[in-house]
């Protein structure tokens, strides 16, 4: 069983991979049939990690959520469902170019962390509403992970626009306006359910206080948590009510994801998640 | 067997000389008769554009020189000049270089702006020109109709024709670079500039909603309002109304800036920050440089306008690469299908024996039948029909096929005649 859920993560990040090689093989090479067969892959790559989830759930009987490697697969299948989502019209096609290469670097990181964690039984969740607020947080993640690319694919038709420097890839980009509504619309999604995310995760760290300790909320973690909300609470509220859109509004949405990953993933590999990081936990 | 193209082109010669010997369209069908009785039974077609005069002829029978002679002794008499007058100019391409040549007309990969669309239609004209004119043959029609399928091919498969290369469609892509559709956007044209209303017309073709028209001449004003359609606003007003407009295209003959930083800046307030696209085709210029400063405002000037025809051109030649290969299948598929021409006679004539045989054994069974009703006969006579035309389906596929891609196709259809006793066939 670990060996067919082995073979299922690395074919993922291999599908991921390469639909970011076909997708900026489309940016200089201007092929536009290229785009389905990056949109395939990344399909592809989805089926996989799901199929490696369900294969690690079956074998340990626990939703496979706790592990970084585990939620980074979480991640990377939910960010790359959320692409093909977001790609299904066909003007938005080219902006793989820019989620494409975001998903092949999340399933690069994972691998390169090795598939040991196959071998060892996930943490279980204790109860469905840690399962909820784990599976919200991550759907949000990848959200913001597909908002972020987008405000980096507006950045730079902007610049491009701007300066008069023109290039096949800008040319074939969707609109500012279809490119910022998108935006709004995956912070729109976004930022609620991170927010839910959070009232969970505290109405959770209020109950279970033994576990997590008395200074849970001043853990590196929910610090860092807090700075990101108010970059997506700042977008998106300032996106509704007008006064902030097109590049401040991308750069925005960019400063909170890059929170994100200095949360997620470089506090991750330097193990700083933990709750009870200044202490007090039975 | 050879075909072959006697022109020139505006590769070859100023406009000065290609409208000298220019054919009006209207003129087209005596030149091709005159044409014609100076060259018997050779297929011939004209193409004449404002960028090329090209003279197209296929003779199987003539010597080629002969006919390359004609053709240019042809276009000096008719247009009353000596031949030395573009002698000069003059190509001359013969054989799969003329097939070729044709080809990229068609593609516009000859064309003077790289892969514009009209070239197509006037080769298209050309042809049926020459087909009313009863001036074609099999094979210079399949050369045209492989002309168009090729072309569409390169437009289709290559980006040789995207990318606009007019200021005032340039103006209309940018559009749509910035905002997601046209329609509902609301155009403010400031003065009466020839080019702003060119682009005007462009962007209104694309289905802009709303225009606002305002100049220092309120009749002026009024009667180019009444022109587009639009709504016309005082001049005093312009400031106060510029949030109002998504696009802004300024062509006045004011010396100095019209609009500033500042004016756009309040607009874009007002507008909370949704972009705003500012088209200044005015020498000396309407708005201030520093206008593009400002966040969510896109100002392109006329030298602006150019450099994205410029980019554009620059990735259609890109193209032309790719456009190249498909032309250059195109050619080597048309030289093997006029290739396997040459087996045709053979064709016809190993028909012709095995159909000759078929009739005698016939006649012979039928004979030997003398019971056998109308009926009956006909049935008999239908099935060695069919034997015969299935024996020979498969030969005579497999002989154009053999002729088209051997190097020597007499010494197949030599043979075959030998094996099958045919006569000898010029």
């Amino acid at each position: 069983m670990i060996f067919v859920t082995a073979v299922c993560f690395y074919l993922a990040a291999a599908a991921f991979v390469l639909a970011a090689v076909v997708a900026l093989g489309h940016a200089v090479a201007d092929r536009s049939a290229w785009l389905p067969v990056a949109r395939g892959l990344i399909v592809g790559g989805v089926v996989l990690v799901v199929l490696q989830i369900a294969l690690r759930t079956a074998q340990w009987q626990a939703l496979p959520f706790t592990t970084l490697n585990d939620s980074l697969s979480l991640f990377t299948a939910m960010g790359a469902a959320v692409t093909v989502l977001v790609t299904r019209h066909p003007r938005m096609r080219t902006v793989l170019c820019f989620y494409a290469p975001a998903l092949a670097a999340m399933a690069i990181v994972n691998a390169a962390l090795g598939h040991g964690f196959l071998a060892e039984a996930p943490r279980p969740l204790s109860g469905a509403f840690l399962v909820v607020h784990v599976g919200l947080a991550i759907l949000a993640y990848a959200l913001f992970l597909v908002a972020s690319m987008t405000s980096v694919a507006y950045v730079f038709q902007v610049r491009h626009l701007k300066r008069r420097t023109f290039s096949t890839l800008m040319q074939n980009l969707p609109s500012l306006e279809r490119l910022d509504a998108t935006l709004f619309r995956l912070i729109g999604v976004g930022y609620p359910l991170f927010v839910i995310t959070l009232v969970l995760g505290v109405i959770w760290a209020w109950f279970d206080r033994e576990l997590l300790g008395e200074w849970w909320f001043l853990s590196p973690k929910i610090a860092l948590s807090v700075v990101m909300v108010v970059f997506y609470a700042i977008s998106f509220n300032g996106r509704m009510m007008g006064w902030l859109r097109g590049r401040k509004l991308a750069y925005f949405v960019f400063c909170g994801f890059t929170t994100l990953l200095i949360t997620y993933i470089v506090m991750g590999v330097l193990d700083l998640r933990d709750y009870n990081f200044w202490g007090g936990a039975s | 067997m050879t075909l072959l193209v006697v022109g020139l082109s505006h590769r070859t010669c100023p406009v000065a000389l290609r409208e000298r010997l220019h054919f009006p369209p209207e003129r087209l069908p005596e030149a091709l008769a005159v044409l014609q009785r100076r060259l018997p039974n050779c297929a011939l077609s004209i193409l004449s554009t404002c960028n090329r005069v090209e003279l197209y002829a296929h003779d199987p029978a003539r010597d080629i020189d002969e006919v390359a002679a004609h053709l240019r002794a042809f276009l000096a008499e008719w247009h009353g000049v000596s031949e030395e007058f573009f002698a000069e100019a003059l190509y001359d391409r013969r054989g799969p270089e003329c097939i070729g040549h044709l080809f990229r007309v068609a593609s516009s990969v000859d064309s003077m702006v790289v892969g514009e669309g009209q070239i197509v239609g006037q080769v298209h004209d050309a042809f049926l020109a020459a087909q009313t004119a009863q001036t074609t043959d099999k094979v210079m029609s399949s050369l045209f109709q492989r002309a168009f399928a090729v072309s569409k091919k390169v437009h289709t498969q290559t980006r040789i024709g995207e990318g606009k290369v007019s200021v005032g469609s340039v103006a209309v892509d940018l559009a749509v670079s910035i905002f997601m559709n046209l329609a509902g956007k609301t155009v403010l044209v400031v003065g009466s500039g020839k080019m702003g209303s060119v682009t005007l017309k462009n962007l209104k073709e694309h289905g802009v909603g709303r225009i606002l028209l305002t100049n220092r001449s309120p009749e002026k004003a009024a009667a180019l309002a009444s022109e587009h359609g639009a709504q016309s606003i005082p001049y005093e007003e312009l400031r106060a109304r510029l949030h109002e407009a998504d696009i802004v295209i300024t062509s006045t003959g004011s010396p100095e800036p019209i609009l500033g930083k500042e004016d756009f800046h309040e607009a874009l307030k007002h507008r909370g920050q949704s972009p705003m696209f500012v088209i200044d085709i005015a020498i000396p210029r309407d708005v201030a440089q520093d206008a593009n400063d400002l966040d969510d405002l896109y100002l392109y000037d006329i030298d602006g306008l150019q450099e994205v025809t410029e980019a554009n051109l620059a990735l259609r030649r890109k193209a032309v690469g790719q456009a190249l290969e498909i032309i250059d299948a195109g050619v080597a598929q048309f030289v093997r299908w006029q290739q396997s021409l040459v087996a045709e006679p053979t064709i016809v004539s190993m028909s012709a024996e095995l159909n000759a045989i078929r009739e005698r054994e016939l006649e012979k069974t039928l004979r030997a039948l003398p019971d056998l009703s109308d009926e009956q006969r006909e049935e008999i006579a239908y099935l060695s029909k069919r034997i015969v035309n299935n024996i020979l389906q498969r030969p005579m596929s497999q002989l154009k096929q053999e002729v088209a891609d051997h190097e020597a196709p007499h010494t197949v259809l030599h043979l075959v005649k030998r094996l099958f006793g045919l006569k000898e066939i010029t």
